[in-house]
Order: C-alpha cells, then structure tokens, then sequence
C-alpha cells in the first residue's frame, strides 16, 4: 500500500474547490457519524441504510453541481470522483434513461434476488397497490422509480 | 389564519380543573375527560375563564409563545382582504402537509404515510354581515379570517364566488366603504361603534383590540387570543388597506347595526360557513392542492413578482448557491420568512431556487474572473513578517502556527513555505543598509507604469509585496522610505497606462491574430519559394529541351558534303 501522504505534501485540489468544500464536509461528518452509531437495537438489515442514503446524497450533490447546475469544471469533478467524493458508478447510472432517480446500485443488482428482478423501490408509485407503503431492504429507498 | 396545533408542554400549563383528565388520541392529539360530566374536548379546560384584558399581557410569559411565533409569520401578508386571506390558507394548509412529508431529502418522490392523519382545519367564523343593496336577499358575509362569501338566506344557498348579477353592487358597496374610511365616518355602524372606532384611531391602536365582549366570550382558550392578535396587525397596516381594494374588516357585532333577515342568525352562518369549508377543502384536495378559489379579486402578486421575492428571499439569508436544496430545508432558517410561503408549492419554490442558484453561481464565476488573480505568495509574506522570529527553528514555528489560515492554504507547497521562512530569518540578521538598499534595488526593478507617483503606499503592486525583499525591513523604517522613494518618481506613462487598461482578452486575441498573421507570412514565402524554384526548374529544362532540339536540328540538316563533314567533325 502506498504511504499517505499529509496534506500539506499533497497537491491541491482543483480551482472551486474552496466553494464547495464546506458542504462536502458536512458530509463526511455526517457519514463518520452514521458508521460510528451503534446498530445494536436495529434490525440486521437496517445498519447500513444510512450509509447508503448519505453515499447517494453527497454523490448526487456532486452529480447536480456538474450536470445541472454547471458550477464546477470538469477537472475539479474528475478530482471528486478520483478521491471518493462521489459514487462513478451510481452516476453513470443516473445518466441514463430510467434509472434518473436510482438510489444505490444493489437495488438493480439482479442477480442477487431470488426470482432475478430489481428491488421494490425500483417500481413505480402507479403500478403498487394503493397505500403501499414500501421501504426497500437494501437501503430504506421508498421508491426511486423515474415516473415517481 | 388557520388555527394553531401547536399543544405547549402539559408541564408549563396551568393544572386542570378536579374531575378533568388528559389522554391521547390515536392520531396524537391531546384531549380532555371529565368523567364526571362525561364530556370530552380538545381545548384544555381552564380553572376559570381568563380575563380577555389580562390575557394579551401574559401572552408574552405563557410558553404558548412559540405558537404566538409561528403566527407571527406572516406579518407582510394582509389577511383582511379576502384574495390574500385565501391564498394564504391554500398555501399554509400544503406547506405544513410537505413538511410532514419530507424524507430528508433522499432519492426520488416521498411516499410518506402522512395522508392517513387528518390534517389541522382551518376555523373560520362569521364576523359580520351587510345586506347588498338593490339584490335584497342576498347579503355580504365577513368573516374573522376577513374572508367573504354571499349569502341567500331565502334559498339557503351561499357561494365564496360572488355570482356574477351582485358584483357591481358590491363594488359599489366597497367603493362607498372605502370613501367613507377616506372621510373617517363609517355611516352605516352605530353612534356607539363610531365612537368606539375613532377612539381606536385616535390612540393608534389596531381597532381589533377593544373587540366587543360577545366575540371574546366565544373562546376562552388562550389561542383565541393569538389568532386575534396576529389578525389585527395584518388589519392594523391602515396605509396597505387604503389602496388597491384592500378592506378592513367590519366591526359590527351588534346584530341591529345590520338590516338583514330577522331569521338569519349567526348560528346559521355559522353551519354554511363550516359546509364551506368542507367543500372548499374538499376542492383543494382533488386538484392536489395547487388551485385554489381566488373570491372576487385576483392575486396581489403575480407570479414574477412571487419568483422574485423569493429570490430575495435566498439573497437575504446568503444562502450558498453551491448547497444542496435539502440543505436548505434542513436548516429550515427560511420557513420563518413570509416570502417563503408566497410560492405554493415546495416544487415551484425548489425550481426557482436552482433557477436563481445557476445565475448566482455564473455571476460569481464571472466575477472571479475579472477580478485579477492574487498571488499566494502575499499574504503568506505578509505572515511571516508578522509572526517570524529568529528564535523559532521552521518546524517549530510552523507547528505553533499551523492552524493560521497562510500556512494551512494548499496554494503554496510546504518546501517553499520552509524555503522562504529561512531566507527571511536569515535576511533580518543583515543590517539595515543593506535591507534598505535591497529594497531599493527591488523599487527600482518595477516599471514605471506599475509603480509611480500616483501609488498609494498601501496599494503598491504585487510585484513588489510578492518579494522577500519587501517584507525585509521593519514596517515602520520601511514605509516611510518606499513612500520618500515613490514621491521622487515621475507621473504614470500615458502609453502604458492605456496599455494596462486593454483587456486581457482583446490582448489575447492580437497576439493570436499576429501570430496567424506571422504563421501566413512564413506559409506564403514557402510557397513563393517553391513556385520560384518550379519555374527555374521548367525554364531550364525548356532551355535544355531547346538544347537538344537544335542539336537534332544540327543533325538532321546534311549538307552537300553528305556524310563526310560528319565524319570530319567527328574527327576533330
């Protein structure tokens, strides 16, 4: 493993960096906090929903930030995605059509249910049953259908 | 206004009543059993009813406080006109049902179970009544919330539309209120209640307070109290009410002030009133909450104007255009603002927040970019001459400073950090004479146009503030010397000064036109050069060609000698 070096030896992130870099780390706190609860009294299944949910927010933040809103460059987005500020493959995800609103990539993963089909959250509002209210076992996503 | 839920802690409240117990109700509410009475209700039973002069005095100690807060959020809104009043209730009914349904932001749409709890209810109540002249049945009902509805106490029917055969009676009817309200006499009220009104007039205070004693003995729970308050001051903005139709609402309790029906009580108002508000409600639901009756008036805002305000909105509070959306509502700094509820829905606000987001980071983008890039090296220098001492070794001095905002900024490496810490502590054990002449040597290397006698001693150019040399010599030797040394230098060059005003991009796109133009030139003698040589080549091989023609000339031409002179010449 190569050594880590200290910040102070590293080179600096890309120009604009400073204008995001506060929320960016209102993340990262909010994450140290989420893997450092104690998930004693929660359901085997529940310990890493927030993990997930934190992980899609801040790769999405990321996400709108340099596609929607067009206020990074692209060297600076390169340089998140290079040091694990976002998910590459959830954003890759997100461009295409129909999978917009996609919560984390397990839930598309079917080879690893039962009968080969997406997660619950994945099906649209119209098509569940009426005050169907769903939460899906991988990352407590309530639905990330496109039509939703 | 709508009525408040907010229930303040059972420990701050006054004690019940003997006989009285507390419960829950499935959905969460609060209610109260008397077991003894076998009478149950929402409102908290009082020991005895408050006097309604001493409530507003305690209002401000009693923890029901922050309900008196949340009423409060609506100052600017006037909601004696009946447009505003209506517009707001549709607004503030959704805006509490998205809070409840937000998710933290998470993925896609909510799916919140909220539906299934019934949401607060508005309670409106007839205040006042007036009969339309010249349509005689029909009369004009205000309610507390200053919203009106006409009645028919014949049909029994009522509608928050003005139908469309009493409306020019009762623009007259306003009209004719608002003269009057011009010429400070309300006509139609009794002597009683005129007199009452001007006396509120005359003190400034809202007309609202010295509400008749039948109003007040309605409801004795502190919350009437409140809605009072926040509605007198929405009526109090007497300036707002005057101009654009804007009514304030009639006082006239006394049922003989009015010549309607003899039939027509309040409690009857009461019931059309409450069969309203259902199907007004109802109304509101099915269309998913984003239409809603305007009455007879059209919205004091429109739409730009509300996109715009809540663009101020964002401004006054700095929000950071580079957050996230849920950030914002995470904060929920904003929900307190009244311009946050001019919007409708959650969905319009968050589009005009990115709208303005993406303009508020362009306009910064382009404002970095005017502005000239500073150097990171200033600062930093400008650090170190404060702070540096000959006593501290580099690592000491930057562990005891490593929290100061120069040596953390990732512009500068560590190793010049180092680099220029030692050549400054070993430039100030130099003398003073040959600092100053340093100095003068580094004033002296800045051209004309950068530095001249029209500089100020505290705007010098970076050239100079980015150089060790500078930050030498002790401020108080060193100013005055560069400020003698910049007095003896001439005025700025014309020429440069024009120079230095030229932007940077028209700069940029000369020096690409001259070296196209250069890169043209160079392509051009090329190609002049080649032609040249093609040509040479060509005549020289149509000299040669000429060359051989007349040597076949030669040949061919045989003279009388025949063959012999070739042979001769041959020979030779």
């Amino acid at each position: 493993m190569p050594a880590i070096r200290p910040a102070s030896k590293r080179k600096p992130p890309p120009d604009g960096f400073e204008d995001i870099e506060e929320d960016l780390l209102i993340f990262s706190n909010k994450m140290k906090d989420a893997q450092n609860t104690p998930t004693d009294n929660i359901p085997k299944h529940q310990a890493q929903w927030p993990i997930f949910q934190i992980a899609h927010q801040r790769s999405r933040y990321v996400y709108e930030l340099y596609y929607e809103k067009e206020a990074i460059s692209k060297k600076l987005y390169d340089w998140l995605l290079k040091n694990g500020y976002a998910d590459p493959m959830l954003i890759a995800k997100w461009k295409k059509q129909g999978y917009e609103k996609l919560c984390c990539l397990r839930c598309i993963q079917t080879k690893e249910t039962n009968f080969n089909s997406t997660c619950v959250c994945r099906v649209p509002r119209a098509q569940l049953k009426e005050d169907q209210d769903v939460q899906c076992v991988s990352c407590g996503c309530r639905g990330c259908a496109s039509t939703d | 206004m709508v009525k408040s839920t907010y229930q303040p802690p059972p420990s701050a409240l006054p004690p019940l009543p003997p006989g009285w117990t507390e419960h829950k109700a499935p959905t969460g509410h609060t209610y109260y059993y008397n077991a003894e009475t076998k009478e149950s209700t929402y409102k908290r039973p009082g020991v005895a009813p408050v006097a309604p002069i001493a409530a507003p005095a305690a209002a401000p100690i009693d923890p029901a406080m922050s309900s008196y807060v949340q009423h409060q959020m609506v100052p600017q809104i006037n909601l004696s006109d009946p447009a505003v009043a209506n517009a707001f209730m549709a607004q503030y009914g959704q805006q509490q049902l998205q809070q409840q349904g937000h998710r933290g932001g998470f993925g896609g749409g909510a799916r919140g179970g909220f539906q299934a709890r019934p949401r607060p209810q508005p309670v409106d109540k007839p205040r006042s009544k007036v009969a339309i002249p010249g349509c005689e049945p029909w009369i004009l009902v205000y309610t507390k919330y200053g919203r009106r509805f006409a009645y028919n106490p014949v049909k029994n029917a009522s509608y928050w539309r003005i139908p469309e055969k009493l409306m020019p009676a009762i623009l007259e009817l306003d009209t004719a209120r608002i003269r009057e309200k011009a010429e400070g006499k309300k006509p139609e009220q009794g002597g009683e209640d005129k007199q009452e009104t001007r006396d509120a007039e005359k003190t400034g205070k809202p007309a609202g307070e010295s509400e008749p004693e039948e109003a007040a003995h309605d409801y004795d729970s502190s919350e009437y109290e409140e809605v009072e308050v926040t509605d007198d001051e929405g009526a109090a903005d007497d300036d707002q009410d005057q101009d654009g139709g804007m009514r304030k609402r009639q006082r006239t309790e006394e049922p003989s002030a009015d010549d309607g029906p003899a039939e027509f009580t309040e409690a009857d108002i009461a019931a059309q009133l409450a069969a309203m508000n259902a199907e007004y409600n109802d109304t509101e639901m099915g269309e998913g909450g984003a239409e809603w009756e305007e009455g007879d008036e059209g919205l004091p805002l429109s739409d730009e104007d509300a996109r715009e305000l809540f663009k101020d909105l964002l401004n006054d509070f700095r929000i950071n255009p580079y957050s996230s959306w849920d950030k914002l509502l995470e904060e929920g700094k904003v929900f307190d603002d009244a311009r946050y509820s001019i919007l409708p829905t959650t969905k319009a606000r968050k589009e005009v927040w990115e709208e303005w987001s993406r303009a508020k980071i362009q306009e910064l983008k382009e404002r970095r970019a005017k502005e000239e890039k500073k150097d990171p090296r200033i600062p930093y220098l400008a650090f170190l001459q404060e702070k540096a001492t000959p006593k501290l070794y580099w690592p000491e001095f930057r562990r005891k400073y490593k929290r100061e905002e120069p040596m953390k900024s990732t512009k500068l490496s560590d190793k010049d950090r180092e680099k220029w810490y030692r050549e400054h502590i070993n430039r100030l054990k130099l003398p003073q004479a040959t600092l100053k002449s340093d100095l003068k040597k580094l004033l002296e290397s800045v051209p004309l146009s950068a530095l001249n006698n029209q500089t100020m001693v505290s705007n010098l150019p970076a050239q100079v503030l980015a150089d060790i040399r500078y930050i030498s010599l002790d401020p108080k030797v060193r100013d005055p010397f560069v400020e003698a040394y910049i007095q003896g230098l001439g005025p700025p060059p014309e020429a440069g000064e024009t120079a230095e005003q030229e932007d940077e991009a028209a700069k940029k796109a000369r020096e690409e036109r001259r070296k196209r133009e250069r890169a043209l030139e160079e392509r051009e003698r090329v190609v002049a050069e080649e032609k040249r040589r093609q040509e040479k080549k060509m005549q020289y091989e149509r000299a040669k060609l000429r060359e051989e023609e007349r040597e076949i000339e030669r040949a061919m031409h045989v003279g009388k000698k025949g063959l012999q002179s070739q042979l001769v010449g041959d020979k030779a």
